[in-house]
């Protein structure tokens, strides 16, 4: 009888081949909400990328990036960039206040920022499997 | 209803617009919205798959589950939706229908967020209410495809 003593090769679990990817390397998601919605784009058919851009919302003298921001998602056909949060409360406000430095810095930057609430209504209309 | 009824039969004088409703939820409002139309029109219906992400894992795409029964070239196609929320579930029925080289697309619904939009070029003409972020149950609108029954729109608290 054989007996399994080391594993060769391991098949990926949980990241899915994605039809609507835009993007040149593979994704990595940092939560499974982002992963999460990101099927759920993908089932619709809305072509989106991850994670394409940063953008500087504050430098130094030198025009050394002190602040930065880089929105989850960017849905090119829609030209929007979306944002998962599901952070607390109090995280939220500093995530707020980044957006809306971008806004300000980058008037016609689109973006939507997806609060836990949200997402929990995503979950709820499609039946989406969150980690709490 | 009235009041919507009024303005697709302005809108549609002389033509004979065709009513396409997504099943399930919006039966109910569409059986309502053509009997307030006061001009002649049809009414077809489509069902959409719907998300299942554990059952998917992303490999599925959406994809009618019931078609219409009769081309739409050259008809004024008017998709009756109960709610439009996101947008992606109305974004691929309007491309999928669209290709089908209809006169008009245009689209009516009982509930609106337009706050919660991704796909935001629509042809959302008609409007019933702009709702908060609440659940609904009732007039067509289910949990776990119960409540639909019920006569009345309801907020759902958790």
């Amino acid at each position: 009888m054989s007996e399994v003593v080391a594993t060769f090769f391991q098949v990926p679990s949980e990241q899915p081949h994605f039809q609507a990817f835009r993007g040149d390397t593979s994704p990595s998601f940092a939560n499974q909400a982002e992963l999460e919605c990101a099927k759920i784009l993908d089932f619709y058919g809305v072509p989106w990328q991850y994670e394409p851009t940063t953008f500087v919302l504050e430098e130094d003298a030198d025009g050394r990036c002190l602040e930065g921001f880089t929105p989850d998602f960017y849905l090119p056909d829609q030209d929007l960039y979306v944002e998962i949060t599901v952070m607390k409360q109090a995280l939220v406000t500093k995530k707020n206040r980044k957006v809306r430095k971008l806004q300000e810095r980058y008037p016609d930057v689109r973006i939507k920022l997806f609060y836990k609430r949200d997402i929990e209504r995503l979950a709820q209309r499609y039946r989406l499997e969150l980690a709490s | 209803m009235a009041q919507l009824g009024r303005e697709i039969a302005a809108d549609y004088a002389g033509r004979e617009p065709l009513l396409v409703a997504a099943l399930k939820a919006s039966m109910i409002f569409a059986a309502d919205l053509s009997r307030s139309i006061p001009i002649v029109h049809h009414i077809d219906y489509v069902e959409l798959a719907g998300y299942d992400g554990a059952a998917t894992g992303g490999h599925q795409q959406i994809r009618l589950l019931k078609d219409l029964d009769a081309p739409i070239e050259g008809r004024d196609v008017l998709i009756v939706e109960d709610v439009v929320d996101t947008g992606l579930t109305l974004n691929y029925l309007c491309r999928t229908l669209g290709l089908r080289n209809p006169s008009s697309l245009a689209v009516a619904t009982l509930l609106d967020r337009p706050y919660r939009r991704l796909v935001d070029e629509l042809p959302v003409r008609y409007v019933g209410f702009t709702v908060p972020d609440e659940l609904f149950v009732g007039y067509g609108f289910d949990l776990d495809e119960r409540y639909r029954n019920l006569p009345d729109l309801h907020v759902l608290r958790s």
